[in-house]
């Protein structure tokens, strides 16, 4: 049914029952796994590089761990997991790689860091599944 | 009023512009200015003599801090090109504000020179963030817009040094150490690093805070500023800074935690929000005589050497913030400009740290190298490659 899920993980509580999720999703039908992580909290407007690069390095570390966590978990159910870390907008970078990559299920998680902005502005849930080129499973 | 009151409320202000900061993923540096707006126009907090200090010092440091960002080896790379997009990204922009400001605008002969220093810069670190952002830094497009970057910041510091300079003997000494320091620089600081370097005290950080706070006594003995040695040592010291990231990080961390937010609290502090209101027209027109003249600068180098990513270069080239600031503050601090034009200044500056940006990532943002990549199995993968598309 589906053949290429991917997940979007901003390492909030939601996003990591979306993972469970897709993994099982993908397990159940066969499907490739993909996971998106998009570094979002880089500084815009910087007054010099290193506000960026240890934002940066900040992000590539607490990245790098969930990466990781993913892929074991993905393994634990015999699934490869392919994922990317990336900066950019969260919404528009997710939606342009599900476009690129030709994914037919985007498994996203209902909240993630972002409550407060999100309840006032639609929310990353909201935008995404509005936006998305495909199918998309918003987990609770 | 007590005289912990200022102090209390600028470290409450702090505090929240670093919140703010992390919270909308916004420079800290606008957060500060923005917040030092509110100190100065509602709850009317002046500068004091140890504001004033602590913010000559920061920017200070922050030159120093821009010095240190350069890339010798990214310029030598792409001497020719830099040499001619970040010149003419320099000397266009300060030649025409400065003129509009004289001619057009009616200010004198000095504040005009400040304005043509305030509006000439690119800012390094914003370029820099968007390149991240897009997966450029690593790309021949990314590599040369920071080149081009590090010699517009070098056009602005010879500016700034040689508008300031008033020759005596004292100037001559304050050249003369000047370079010796620089050229011994980069062996002392290992030497020393190597001897003294890794120990809680950090002694390796008093001995840069030392020679800046001797170049800054120099410089005021010699009638002149401390900007363009501090600007040099920081780029000839940069190769030694990279070998040693964890003094580096200290380094950034004592300049943001406890200097720099003086120095962009004061700049806001010194922001009129009357004047800004009546001066709003000068402010639209400037935004457009600095953009319009990077247009005019760098536009036709980007076509011959950035083919298709030519207006994206130019509007990232339009950007400021940090040393148009510093420029700004320094006219303040010199009289050279009052408050009014400070205003303007500051305003336009931080105008074209924002809308350039926006218009370049919303209009002329080229593909994402990243997510078009196919990501390896269970691998994070940083954006990398370059896409070289037509415009």
């Amino acid at each position: 049914m589906f053949k290429k899920i991917l997940v979007a993980n901003d390492g909030s509580e939601h996003a990591r029952k979306a993972l469970v999720k897709g993994v099982e999703l993908a397990s159940c039908f066969g499907a490739e796994l993909h996971m998106i992580c998009v570094e979002e909290h880089l500084p815009h407007y910087a007054a010099t590089i290193g506000e960026v690069l240890e934002e940066k390095e900040e992000e590539d570390s607490y990245f790098g761990q969930i990466v990781k966590e993913a892929t074991e978990l993905a393994q634990a159910h015999g699934v490869s997991l392919h994922s990317l870390v990336t900066p950019g907008h969260e919404v528009e970078t997710t939606i342009r790689y599900a476009e690129q990559e030709g994914v037919d299920l985007l498994v996203i998680g209902f909240m993630g860091h972002s409550r407060v902005l999100g309840r006032i502005m639609g929310g990353s849930a909201a935008n995404l599944t509005r936006l998305a080129p495909c199918s998309v499973l918003v987990v609770k | 009023m007590s005289e912990t009151y200022v102090p209390f409320v600028l470290a409450v202000l702090v505090l929240v512009a670093s919140l703010i900061s992390l919270r909308l993923a916004l420079s800290v540096a606008i957060v500060e200015i923005a917040l030092g707006v509110l100190a100065g126009n509602v709850f009317h907090i002046e500068s004091t003599a140890w504001i004033d200090f602590l913010a000559g010092f920061g920017g200070v440091l922050l030159t120093f801090l821009a010095g240190v960002e350069v890339e010798p080896r990214l310029l030598r790379a792409k001497l020719k090109e830099s040499l001619l997009i970040g010149g003419f990204s320099f000397l266009v922009p300060f030649a025409a504000a400065l003129l509009y400001c004289y001619f057009v605008a009616g200010w004198d002969l000095k504040a005009a020179e400040i304005a043509g220093a305030a509006l000439s810069t690119t800012s390094l670190a914003v370029v820099y963030a968007v390149l991240v952002e897009t997966g450029l830094t690593e790309t021949e497009t990314g590599k040369l817009i920071m080149a081009a970057c590090f010699v517009t910041d070098l056009g602005t510091v010879v500016a700034l040094s040689v508008m300031f300079a008033k020759v005596n003997w004292w100037t001559l000494v304050f050249y003369a150490v000047s370079v010796v320091v620089i050229v011994s620089g980069p062996r002392v600081f290992r030497w020393f690093a190597a001897r003294y370097g890794g120990r809680v005290i950090e002694p390796d950080i008093k001995l840069v805070f030392a020679t800046l706070f001797g170049f800054m006594l120099l410089g005021n003995l010699g009638n002149s500023h401390a900007v363009l040695p501090v600007f040099v040592l920081g780029a000839v010291l940069a190769r030694s800074f990279a070998s040693h990231r964890d003094l580096q990080r200290k380094l950034r961390v004592i300049a943001f935690g406890t200097v720099t937010p003086f120095f962009f609290l004061k700049g806001g502090m010194n922001v009129s929000v009357a004047a800004l209101v009546s001066s709003l027209g000068l402010v639209g027109v400037l935004f457009v005589v600095k953009v319009g003249a990077k247009m005019i600068g760098v536009y036709p180098w980007a076509r011959r050497y950035l083919r298709g990513r030519a207006t994206y270069t130019t509007l990232l080239m339009s950007t400021g913030l940090t040393f148009g600031t510093i420029s700004a503050l320094y006219g303040l601090q010199a009289g050279y400009v009052d408050k009014t034009q400070f205003t303007v200044l500051v305003t336009v500056v931080i105008a074209t740290a924002v809308i350039p940006t926006i218009i370049a990532q919303r209009f002329f943002q080229p593909p994402l190298p990243g997510p078009a990549a196919k990501p390896t199995e269970s691998s994070s993968q940083a954006p990398s490659g370059s896409v070289e598309s037509e415009e």
